[in-house]
């Protein structure tokens, strides 16, 4: 996934003080951090103001990363889901309930294969798929901190299950488990939303 | 195996391996014995569904776009905060840069290694400095080496190349000079400010100072006001306390 000794490289530069290597660090992984972050506290607001949290413990304690012990995306994520812990601690979650049922009231009980399977492209598939892409989202906000981060890191970040062991300092079989018990308390969620069967 | 069946597979079991089986990575008999408890068992046969379906919902989410302005607001939150901890050195110099500096900066850059050979004899450096101000002056004013060979030795027309030239460099040095008389007025401003004690850094370290300009230059660009304030009493950098001044005042006279 990364180049082990571009990314020591850039780290190194990094720490003697150069900036452009720091950019660079950013660069490429902003985007990541970004939408960890925003599907685990839910608002873009919030994500931004965690990123740019993640990044400053970063630099921070870039000096710390020690690349013997994992990749530097891993401490990378580490980073961010430990500052998600600190924010979700500090906010009790309840932000998301609202929205969820706002969205219910506006969506019409259609079967999701019609939604997501109609390629014919009538003009407002987008939208549609957009607003589906909204319930899904409010649905990972009414899972547990548990189960919303170990999903997300699996099917969002697509990362393997040793890697989120790492993070979330478990082991494998509980990231397993959590994670068989996200995607089916999100497919009820979801399923009570259209009323409909997977 | 097909006669294991149900009780062939714990539900703990079924459970780790549902990630594997949703991940296409079970095969032969154990996949068999993972769907026959999927059938047989009330609780993990929902179970395997409901989790397929939820990370199809999953897979289905598209990654979000970040605000604009996110970078840069997280390299100004970073490399401003955290400059006086991680590279110290980067409070020497001012904040702010104008463009009039990044030319000297980056002048005085590309001069290094001519700097380093000419200075190596010692006797040679009186005479390498005044070969080197002439060539600068001249390729100031946009006199290239090529058109010295052009120009015509009789004494009239000598002459008229020289006041030409002359012209020119004075009028280029009455513009500087502005600019100049106002940079020293502000610094004149700033040391004002400045309590009386020296700067951190000495102006013989500065010289050899000039590798890590161009990535503090980047920085200063997004340093936050507070740290504007603090940098804004530092000795200015290397470039700009070095030749110009003089050059001005020896015009000056020119004129
Ligand atoms: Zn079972």
């Amino acid at each position: 996934m990364e180049d082990v000794q571009v990314v020591a490289m850039l780290v190194r530069r990094c720490i003697a003080g150069d900036s452009a290597a720091w950019e660079e660090i950013v660069q490429t992984y902003n985007r990541r951090i970004y939408n960890i972050c925003y599907r685990f506290a839910g608002s873009g607001d919030d994500a931004e103001d965690l990123t740019q949290e993640v990044f400053i413990k970063m630099y921070r304690t870039l000096s710390s990363y020690d690349s013997s012990k994992g990749a530097f995306v891993t401490w990378v994520t580490t980073i961010t889901r430990n500052l998600l812990v600190d924010h979700f601690r500090k906010t009790k979650q309840d932000r998301m309930t609202d929205s969820m049922d706002a969205t219910t009231e506006h969506e019409d009980a259609q079967p999701l294969s019609e939604q997501i399977q109609d390629q014919s492209a009538p003009p407002d598939a987008h939208v549609r798929q957009r607003e589906v892409g909204e319930t899904v989202h409010a649905a990972l906000g009414k899972l547990s901190p548990e189960l919303r981060e170990a999903v997300i890191l699996r099917d969002l970040q697509d990362m393997d299950y040793r890697e989120i062991a790492n993070v979330l300092k478990v082991p494998e079989g509980t990231v397993k488990s959590r994670i068989n018990r996200g995607r089916a308390e999100l497919a009820r969620l979801l399923q009570r939303t259209y009323r409909q069967v997977m | 195996m097909p006669e294991q069946t149900s009780n062939g597979m714990q539900c703990h079991e079924f459970d780790g391996l549902l990630s594997d089986a949703l991940d296409g990575l079970l095969s032969g008999a154990k996949l068999d014995r993972f769907q026959a408890h999927a059938r047989a068992c009330p609780a993990c046969g929902p179970l395997f569904a409901e989790a397929e379906a939820g990370r199809n919902w999953l897979k289905g989410l598209t990654e979000v776009e970040p605000p604009a302005g996110l970078v840069e607001n997280i390299l100004a939150s970073t490399t401003g905060i955290a400059s006086d901890r991680l590279r110290a050195p980067a409070l020497s110099t001012p904040p702010r840069v104008s463009w009039l500096e990044r030319v000297q900066a980056r002048f005085s850059d590309a001069m290094q290694p001519i700097w380093a050979t000419v200075r190596q004899p010692r006797f040679a450096m009186s005479f390498g400095m005044a070969f080197f101000s002439l060539s600068v002056a001249l390729s100031v004013v946009g006199v290239k080496p090529s058109d010295l060979r052009q120009i015509s030795l009789r004494p009239a027309a000598l002459r008229h190349t020289y006041y030409n030239t002359q012209a020119r460099v004075v009028r280029y040095y009455d513009n500087i000079r502005l600019v100049y008389e106002v940079q020293s007025r502000v610094r004149g401003f700033k040391r004002s400010l400045t309590p009386a004690e020296p700067g951190p850094v000495k102006p013989k370290d500065r010289k050899n100072d000039t590798s890590k300009e161009p990535e503090q230059k980047q920085e200063r660009n997004y340093s936050q006001t507070e740290n504007n304030l603090i940098l804004a009493c530092a000795p200015l950098g290397p470039s700009v306390n070095d030749l110009p001044v003089v050059s001005v005042t020896t015009y000056r006279r020119f004129v």
